[in-house]
């Protein structure tokens, strides 16, 4: 077989699932990766992050599946015109210490998995983000989850080849910025456009 | 009225004025409880100094006792046991015989990795408690944890039980009380989620009475709607398609593009594509 496929997260996607998970502290919150599988002819294949949709963050609605399935719906049509697709799905545990991946995320990535089988679990880990927030971190706040031959969702590995890079190697400080400004209370999800449709689950102008 | 993220802005807040010495610690710790924050080590450290400033904590009178329960869940999270246990042990003596307590205990005996110890605490509670959620997730988390797959699940199965129970309790809400419409739609998600063509028939059924008891004004509801009678004739293969909600699709399509023509125009286009292909589905 080939190397193992890598996955390189945009500044877009990664700054919006942190601001997204910052917004609601006391609350999990999930929402869906977009992007696309670079041609590379040799190398290794890898997975572009390009953005980041958040979905919910009413606890009774995460693992319920109507907002899910009509998100996944309307974000796959409207990324199809950029030639972008549904690439894989976040997830932030509400409980600071939680590094569990739970039964929600695994059965989302099960069925983006269906249409991209290289499909990417990232599982955000609390404790760096609010290293990475206070500007002590360059590490990536999430951890990567891939399938296996098994069917299962494993971590990946953290050991030197890092499997999953930060496109932009100031993402972090980029998101500190962010958060002193306050950005994270503008983030819209699927959660807040159908209590308010006027509301734009894309967050145009968020990061502008 | 404050909003989620006006209280989020508000834990913070008053996190970093405590911190930086500039009093609020009772303030801080009232609002991280009710909000049920998990912010483990700010909790532990205000906490721990109002509990050991005796004249601050006698202030406190018996709300005193509902601090001990934080620190000690607080000082688990930091891998504090010596506090925890601490903590505990001030809770049992003043509340001997407590589910609430024993809940803490079993918490300890995981926080430790006894995990013998930590099965045995859960069993009993769940003995007089069923149906304690919290309790449930734990015994799976220490299968888990020690390897143990299969035993996973079954306590798994027995996890999803809850989506029916969840399934029965608004069941009991909507009965008491069949005009509060959040019930209507909670208990129509439920159903949508669970599957099957009885439940998603329900579930439409659900989510028109909360289409009606909202003035047509909701939504999910609304959309809720479409994607059973997608499902349905899904399932069903069109076969036996009824008149009546063939009509409250399309009335329920029509509502939604009247709402998004007006208030999200730039998504118009989407939801038209969509509700589109759930009639054709």
């Amino acid at each position: 077989m080939g190397a193992e496929c890598k996955y390189e997260v945009s500044q877009a996607a990664y700054v919006k699932l942190a601001l997204h998970a910052l917004k609601h502290p006391a609350a999990a919150v999930n929402g869906l990766l977009v992007g696309r599988l670079l041609d590379g002819a040799d190398a290794a294949a890898v997975v572009s992050v390009a953005d980041a949709v958040p979905l919910c963050h009413h606890p009774h609605h995460l693992p319920l599946l109507p907002t899910l399935e009509l998100a996944l719906t309307l974000v796959e049509d409207h990324f199809a015109a950029q030639g972008l697709a549904v690439v894989g799905y976040y997830h932030a545990n509400a409980r600071s210490g939680d590094a569990e991946l739970p039964l929600v995320a695994k059965r989302v990535g099960d069925h983006i998995f269906r249409s991209f089988p290289r499909a990417a679990v990232l599982l955000l880990d609390n404790k760096k983000l609010e290293e990475a927030v206070k500007g002590k971190s360059r590490e990536p706040v999430v951890q990567l989850y891939t399938r296996d031959s098994s069917k299962s969702w494993r971590q990946a590995g953290s050991d030197g080849s890092s499997q999953l890079t930060l496109k932009e190697p100031s993402t972090n400080m980029v998101l500190a910025d962010h958060v002193t400004t306050k950005k994270w209370q503008q983030v819209v999800d699927f959660d807040d456009h159908f209590d308010d449709i006027s509301k734009d689950w894309l967050n145009p102008g968020l990061l502008a | 009225m404050a909003t989620a993220a006006d209280d989020e802005a508000r834990l913070l807040r008053l996190e970093e004025q405590a911190e930086h010495g500039g009093g609020g610690a009772w303030e801080y710790l009232c609002l991280a409880r009710r909000l049920r924050a998990r912010r483990p080590e700010p909790v532990l450290r205000l906490g721990l100094a109002l509990l050991n400033d005796s004249s601050a904590r006698s202030r406190l009178g018996s709300e005193q006792w509902t601090l001990y329960e934080q620190v000690a869940v607080a000082a688990m999270d930091c891998q504090r046991v010596d506090v925890a246990k601490d903590c505990i042990g001030v809770l049992s003596k003043q509340f001997p015989g407590s589910m609430r307590v024993g809940r803490l205990e079993a918490l300890l005996f995981e926080a430790k990795g006894e995990w013998a110890d930590a099965e045995r605490a859960y069993a009993l509670i769940l003995e007089n408690n069923p149906f304690d959620q919290i309790v449930h997730k734990r015994k799976i988390a220490i299968a888990k944890a020690q390897g143990d797959m299969a035993l996973a699940v079954e306590y798994l199965n027995k996890y999803l039980e809850l989506y029916k129970q969840a399934a029965f309790c608004y069941e009991e809400l909507i009965l008491a009380q069949p005009t509060v419409p959040l019930y209507h739609l909670a208990y129509a998600e439920v159903l949508y989620t669970m599957g099957g063509l009885e439940n998603l028939q329900t579930a439409r059924k659900y989510y028109a009475s909360t289409i009606q008891l909202t003035g047509g004004k909701n939504t999910r509801a609304l959309f809720g709607v479409c994607l059973c009678s997608a499902a349905i004739n899904q399932l069903t293969k069109g076969r036996n398609k009824e008149e009546e909600s063939s009509e409250l699709q399309n009335l329920a399509a029509e509502a939604l593009l009247k709402e998004y023509k007006q208030r999200a125009p730039s998504k118009e286009a989407l939801v038209t594509s969509l509700l589109k292909n759930m009639k054709l589905s």
